[in-house]
């Protein structure tokens, strides 16, 4: 008996140890960036449970793509920003217990004088006002691309019902519809700056305003776009008004799902308590603060409407019909590949000294990647025959210029020519930079195109920014310049180039194909 | 000794755990469970809406009474009768969403020892407050005169879709652009299983047949086209319903029990929406409407006591006042008044489902 008495109470104490263990989970979520302003929400919950909490923010595109390799993602819940990419990607059903969190029509906010020069403030706007302002010259917006981010996405599809004159549902012979390609294409080349990003967009336009750039119009979530003007009036700029195109917007349902890495039942646990406290009232009602929708939570919840902007998050918008899988996958190739506005594109490669070796093999990797079709359709982000593409191989001069149209035969070209080249000598970045910006203000018809310049380095540079920053502010177009960065790159020259030109740095280090699939979701 | 040495240990463990919640984590499991009760475990597989009453505390409790604990796992309803990664697994028994799915068993070789439709629930449309009021006005939903519940004219109003009506034109003028119904999809799910079969036999004129099929097909995929994405899952339709609201999901198909038991999980949320000014959730029962029937199929002979605890009125009390499910012939056990603001109707018009081959040559139609 004593000897049972021991062993019943060893595994007592086992028992109330595992009850303690319990909190102290390690939990990880990949969201879209429109979450960020809920993340402190989620993290008083962890702190609470003693549990520690990591975010990545991705597009909800790549979150679908994420769960679409064999291998998944790493990340424990998936909070993308509509489920459709998780109906669409998931095909292993690796999420379990996706739940709505919020629901976020995406909608186009209009800088308030522009809305009241254009006639559309305290009126029905519907798509073919929008098309006909674009058309016109009178508007041009800010608009995350449909192959990477859901806002994007979301814009597309409204964009695409509306074309059809009010079909019910996009079916695959719309898409081959001449009138319908039109339209839309039509629409898209109001498109003035693009991002992979909701959340980077939404920063872009107060950045810009706050330097005094100030953008006609942003495609983005009602909440993001309220999240906008709270730092607008901050800062003392106009708001953009709210217009909900009257014949129909695309809602996202911002789900929270589940993924079992097999981590035992307390992250699963966790998980579902977090679902709880998420849908409790007193957080409910914090969410909706933030200019979320929550349906049946009456107006005790939801949001004051904002009636100088024209934000009321009670006021009822018809949801487009999502289509079929198939269909949208059809639509977005359709985008990559016909309708987005054409990229105009000068890739700076960096074939110092410095590259012998690894970095070399990696910018030959990252060619590969970019000039074969097969590759870059994977993850959608193929050329089309209307991008224009520079390529400048740089070491302390610019050794060559490279240009071709994104067709196959172009594309073949340009990686033959990167092939020829092999490291050695200095490294000026600036001085390409230069060269990149003279060729993309000397091209014909510039209005035509989305413009952008892609720095690829390993880090340190010779010359001066100054010279550069001189010819940028006298272009006639304001042309962002990306950087992607190898290995353990000093990252700050470029940073300091991405930031005083509206762009961001992305690092090749550990996926190069992915910062460049990031980066074109930028141009 | 009646009690073993390991027994008693266990039983003190028990008492020493309780008070930090380990009793019930030692009680699920399997290997203490025979220690706490001489109980009869059954394997099988269910439909996903009736996961939420075989976990209800109180009908665990009484599937106990009956010395019964089950072990039930969910899958499709197509699925479990006919996927052999299911059935390999010897389930004792089998309890999909529709009477059907008995002969698509008998056709998979399932060796069914008996079977009894044990629950039902008709298929409804859920919908929203400023919809009912326009097909009142337009005509299509009207107030039955028995029972007082509103009843769909699900003919006119597919009529309507399939001739491009807008919502305006339903008198609907809250909702822009076309009039839209949307299920599951009937390939994967039950309830849009079962809408399809409805669809095609209103389409025809008459319960479906193959002849029938052949003429009147489009007619049916031509609603389903109009869909766009459908879900996978009757309890994921109805989220989507409910988070989304009247501009994102004006009109879903369901089962009637769904909004019961989503009212009843949280009485204090269902008062909240009540009592609020936005869209309330309404209930249209289509005229006529089919019947999800819930068949037990009985396997292993240990089963037929299942079935007789389910269909005690116990068991038939629980599963209409705690989850909105109706009874063996679409009758509600015990009292009938109105649960959770959702009053009984009392259905006169339900109509057969078409026949398995005829059902399955539609779906293929369907994904081709």
């Amino acid at each position: 008996m004593p000897k049972t008495l021991t062993s019943v109470l060893l595994l007592a104490f086992a028992v109330l140890l595992a009850a303690c263990n319990s909190s102290h989970v390690q939990f990880s979520i990949v969201s879209g960036s429109e979450n960020t302003v809920l993340q402190p929400i989620v993290e008083e919950f962890c702190a609470k449970q003693g549990a520690t909490c990591t975010f990545a923010y991705e597009g909800s595109l790549d979150i679908g793509l994420g769960l679409q390799r064999p291998a998944g993602l790493d990340q424990d819940a998936v909070w993308p920003a509509s489920s459709v990419w998780v109906d669409l990607f998931d095909s292993g059903r690796k999420v379990r217990n996706l739940t709505s969190i919020a629901q976020m029509p995406v909608i186009l906010g209009v800088r308030k004088s522009k809305a009241a020069e254009l006639g559309w403030v305290g009126k029905p706007v519907f798509m073919k006002d929008i098309l006909a302002a674009v058309k016109d010259g009178k508007l041009k917006f800010l608009m995350t691309s449909a192959t990477q981010s859901n806002s994007g996405a979301s814009a597309y599809l409204a964009m695409l019902s509306s074309a059809l004159g009010g079909k019910e549902v996009i079916e695959p012979g719309d898409l081959d519809n001449p009138n319908v390609r039109e339209t839309v294409s039509a629409l898209l080349q109001g498109v003035e700056r693009s991002s992979g990003s909701s959340g980077w967009l939404a920063d872009l336009y107060v950045d810009s305003a706050s330097k005094g750039t100030v953008y006609d119009a942003m495609w983005n979530y009602e909440a993001t776009l309220k999240e906008t003007n709270d730092k607008l009036k901050q800062i003392g700029k106009e708001p953009l008004y709210a217009i909900y195109p009257a014949d129909g917007v695309a809602v996202g349902d911002s789900p929270l799902g589940f993924i079992d890495h097999g981590r035992g039942p307390d992250v699963e646990k966790f998980f579902t308590d977090l679902l709880a406290y998420l849908q409790s009232d007193a957080v409910r009602k914090r969410i909706a603060d933030t200019g979320r929708r929550l349906p049946l939570g009456g107006s005790a919840i939801q949001a004051a409407p904002e009636p100088d902007w024209n934000f009321d998050p009670g006021k009822l918008v018809t949801s487009i019909r999502m289509p079929e899988p198939a269909v949208i996958r059809k639509a977005l190739d359709l985008y990559q590949e016909a309708l987005r506005k054409p990229s105009l594109t000068a890739l700076c490669f960096d074939f110092s000294g410095s590259m012998e070796d690894k970095g070399e093999k990696q910018l030959q990797a990252a060619a590969q990647f970019l000039f074969t079709p097969e590759k870059a359709s994977e993850v959608l982000v193929q050329w089309t025959p209307s991008d224009h593409i520079f390529v400048l191989p740089f070491d302390s001069v610019v050794r060559a210029n490279f240009e071709a149209t994104g067709d196959a035969a172009g594309q073949a070209q340009l990686l033959a020519d990167v092939a020829d080249q092999h490291a050695g000598g200095g490294t000026d970045m600036y001085a390409c930079a230069q060269q990149a910006l003279q060729k993309i203000t000397a091209t014909a018809n510039l209005s035509k195109y989305l413009p952008a310049i892609i720095i690829m380095t390993d880090g340190r540079t010779d010359g001066s920014a100054d010279a550069f920053l001189d010819q940028w502010r006298n272009a006639p177009v304001r042309v962002p310049v990306f950087g992607i960065t190898f290995g353990d790159a000093d990252k700050s020259q470029l940073a300091n180039l991405a930031q005083a030109t509206s762009a961001r740095v992305f690092d090749g280090g550990g996926d190069l194909a992915g910062a460049f699939r990031a980066a074109r979701g930028y141009n | 000794m009646a009690i073993s040495r390991r027994a008693l240990g266990l039983g003190l463990l028990g008492v020493a755990a309780a008070g930090t919640g380990g009793y019930l984590t030692l009680k699920d499991r399997p290997e203490f469970r025979g220690y706490l009760g001489n109980k009869a475990h059954l394997f099988g597989f269910i439909g996903g809406e009736k996961q939420a009453f075989l976990a209800d505390p109180d009908v665990v409790h009484a599937l106990g009474g009956y010395g019964l604990e089950l072990d039930a796992r969910v899958a499709g309803s197509v699925e479990m009768v006919r996927e052999a990664a299911l059935l390999s697994q010897k389930p004792q028994f089998l309890w999909p969403s529709s009477s059907i799915m008995v002969d698509l068993a008998r056709k998979s070789g399932v060796a069914i020892r008996n079977d009894q439709v044990v629950l039902n629930s008709p298929v409804v449309v859920y919908t929203w407050g400023p919809v009912v009021e326009g097909l009142k006005k337009s005509g299509l939903v009207t107030v039955a005169g028995k029972g007082g519940y509103n009843q769909l004219d699900l003919k006119a109003l597919l009529d309507a879709i399939l001739a491009g009506k807008n919502w305006s034109d339903l008198g609907i003028d809250e909702l822009y652009g076309r009039a839209r119904i949307v299920s599951t999809d009937p390939n994967r799910s039950n309830s849009g299983f079962m809408f399809a079969g409805l669809v095609l036999s209103l389409m025809s004129g008459d319960v479906a047949t193959q002849e029938l099929l052949a003429e009147h097909g489009d007619q049916a995929m031509a609603i389903f086209r109009s869909m766009g994405l459908k879900s996978s899952s009757s309890g994921k339709l109805f989220d989507q319903y409910i988070a989304g609201g009247l501009g994102a999901e004006p009109m879903v198909v369901g089962y009637e029990n769904q909004l019961v038991e989503w009212a009843l999980a949280d009485p204090a949320r269902w008062q909240r929406v009540q009592a609020g000014a936005g869209a309330k959730p309404e209930i249209l029962y289509p005229r006529p409407t089919v019947y999800s029937a819930h068949p037990l199929i009985v396997i292993d002979p240990a089963v037929d006591r299942l079935l007789e605890a389910l269909t005690s009125p116990t068991l038939q009390q629980l599963a209409w006042s705690k989850h909105g499910f109706r009874g063996p012939l679409g009758t509600v056990a015990g009292d009938a008044d109105a649960i959770a603001g959702v009053r009984p109707a009392e259905i006169e018009a339900v109509l057969p489902m078409p026949s398995a081959d005829v059902m399955l040559a539609l779906l293929n139609q369907m994904d081709g």
